[in-house]
């Protein structure tokens, strides 16, 4: 078994990414009810597609450049990349709310703007003189190889200060997600309730990204909640089952990562798929 | 159009020469001047696109009039928000409905607002939430998640979730649609339950005046929604006289094609008193609210 090589064999190199893999699945575990709910799928689609973007203007800067090989994404670069990622959740939220644009227009634009963007910064990356070889494969689709102890530190932390804001803001959250204009009209703010869930989100998905990569983020932000949503209809029993199911289909994923040698972000979405399915299944039967 | 006759009563609801209009639009609504007595229940009838939504808009303070000033129990509407005097139950569509919370957790929504996060729910405020429940008749399946409920039963939720912030107004819009006879009838009894405790003062706004009249919806027993009933078309057709509102007044609000839309009706609103006149009894039938209807006589259509 590699995966026990790995975790627990000489040198024990892929626990960084074994600790950083429980954290990002807890996390997304935690929001995805949310954003199911409230139909937040394609918001983390553009929002994590966005990262692509801030990938390649962190390259330009110069931040993918020290340390790179084996050490995963920098504490810099996933700075730019996170601020890439609140501001496009911001501008999506602006341009839908402002600017008479619908909100999937608004994301489809964005996404498409993000990833040209991020395509040509990292060509003007490469042209560069000294410029490192940044893969493209690995941002798509996730990296464990390159995850490191501070990124394994920066998902902990990122996870325990989500859980906290999630806490605070529980009563408002609940009341916006289950009815906004009511909510507004006694005394929620709801602008400012759903600006903290789009920068958490945001947060989460440049955690997401090192496992699962761009693409496949929002799998992991999805697919946890939409299965548990199958299984119960009471909000703490779908809250603990998304956490379990996004827990338990990360480390599957993983595991099958490991043995096979393959990219994390397809095998974790396969078998979040896969639980999806089976929960649905589970659904029809008991009706 | 006269006034309302002052009552010992203070106004809680009052409208004076109220317009407003959208940017661009000619006015939504001109020159209301409404008056609601503190346990009055007042029904505001109109067609879609006859104002409603914008009285409703300028009452709960989210618009403010162009001309006029509005007071709910002697404070601004803004005010009247903040200091939750105005419970309001919207048209049932706007909550999710597949959301996974219990009834108990949906009506406990409004009254938990603006509370610490780091404390629990108090005490006094679960017991109003239960109390709530009870008096819309839903403790029995208060912690039923509300995807399993019927429209009624779903209403009848919204309904709590307005009372358990304990508001002396209550605004209910539409709160007939979507929801069948039975239900609508189960609604009719709470809100009469409601008003029997003396304490509400009631606006209900639709655009349905045989669910709203009460026997047109369910035979001669039926509750009404309201005591009182005036029909709104950009201005407020708004009678308390002896000749109540007439069908001349309802076939220019709803543009002469009323009996086409609800069937052969007549609904005239006065005062309960002028029920008691025998020349007035003949050929209709009465609640003890005044509302009078009379489905053998075909006024509207010929008016």
């Amino acid at each position: 078994m590699r995966t026990l090589d790995y975790l627990f064999g000489p040198g024990a190199t892929m626990q960084p990414a074994a600790l950083a893999a429980v954290a990002v699945a807890l996390l997304c575990g935690l929001l995805s009810p949310v954003v199911v709910l409230k139909r937040m799928a394609f918001i983390g689609q553009g929002v994590s597609h966005a990262a692509f973007g801030g990938i390649g203007l962190a390259a330009v800067l110069g931040l993918f450049s020290v340390g790179a090989a084996g050490s995963g994404t920098p504490l810099g670069a996933m700075g730019v990349v996170g601020a890439f990622c609140i501001g496009s959740a911001l501008v999506i939220g602006f341009l839908s709310s402002k600017s008479g644009v619908s909100e999937d227009t608004a994301i489809g634009v964005l996404l498409v703007a993000s990833m040209a963007l991020g395509f040509l910064l990292l060509q003007v990356h490469r042209s560069r003189p000294g410029g490192s070889a940044i893969s493209v494969e690995s941002v798509l689709f996730g990296d464990v190889a390159t995850t490191g102890v501070t990124q394994a530190v920066v998902a902990w932390a990122v996870l325990l200060a989500s859980a906290v804001a999630l806490f605070i803001a529980r009563r408002p959250l609940l009341f916006w997600a289950f009815d906004e204009p009511m909510a507004e009209s006694l005394g929620v703010r709801t602008g400012a309730v759903r600006a903290m869930l789009m920068v958490v989100l945001a947060i989460a998905i440049v955690v997401t990204m090192q496992l699962a990569g761009v693409i496949l983020a929002t799998a992991m932000l999805v697919l946890p909640g939409a299965a548990a949503l199958q299984l119960s209809r009471r909000l703490s029993r779908v809250i603990v089952l998304s956490v379990i199911l996004g827990l338990a289909g990360a480390a599957i994923g993983l595991v099958i990562s490991f043995e096979t040698d393959w990219q994390p972000g397809p095998n974790i979405a396969m078998v979040y798929i896969a639980v999806f399915i089976a929960a649905r299944l589970y659904r029809s039967t008991r009706r | 159009m006269s006034p309302p006759p002052e009552t010992e009563s203070s106004p809680a609801i009052v409208f004076d020469r109220i317009g407003y209009a959208y940017p661009g639009h000619q006015p939504a609504v001109e020159g209301i001047s409404l008056r609601v007595q503190a346990g009055e229940r007042l029904a505001i009838i109109g067609p879609n696109g006859g104002g409603k939504s914008t009285l409703l808009k300028l009452l709960l303070g989210e618009l403010t009039p162009r001309s006029g000033s509005i007071r709910v129990f002697g404070v601004t509407p803004g005010e009247a928000r903040s200091q939750r005097v105005i419970g309001y139950v919207p048209q049932r569509s706007e909550a999710e409905r597949s959301f996974p919370v219990s009834v108990r957790q949906a009506v406990s929504m409004g009254a938990t607002v603006g509370l610490s996060p780091w404390h629990r729910t108090p005490r006094a405020i679960i017991e109003s939430v239960d109390q709530s429940i009870e008096r819309v008749g839903l403790s029995a399946i208060a912690d039923r998640p509300v995807g399993a409920l019927s429209g009624g039963q779903f209403q009848r939720v919204l309904l709590a979730r307005a009372l358990a912030v304990k508001p002396r107004v209550l605004v209910l819009d539409e709160p007939t649609v979507g929801i069948d006879a039975a239900g609508q009838e189960q609604l009719a009894q709470v809100l009469d339950r409601l008003h029997a405790d003396g304490e509400l003062t009631m606006l209900i706004v639709s655009h349905d005046v045989r669910a709203i009249a009460g026997p047109q919806r369910g035979g001669p027993d039926a509750k009404p929604f309201c005591d009182r009933v005036a029909c709104l078309r950009r201005t407020l057709h708004f009678h308390d006289s002896p000749e109540g509102i007439t069908p001349q007044v309802l076939a220019h609000v709803f543009e002469h094609d009323l009996s086409a839309v609800f069937g052969q009706v007549h609904v005239e609103a006065h005062t309960a008193e002028d029920c008691n006149d025998p020349a007035h009894a003949s050929g209709h039938t009465h609640d003890h609210h005044g509302a009078c209807t009379d489905e053998h006589h075909d006024r509207l259509g010929g008016a």
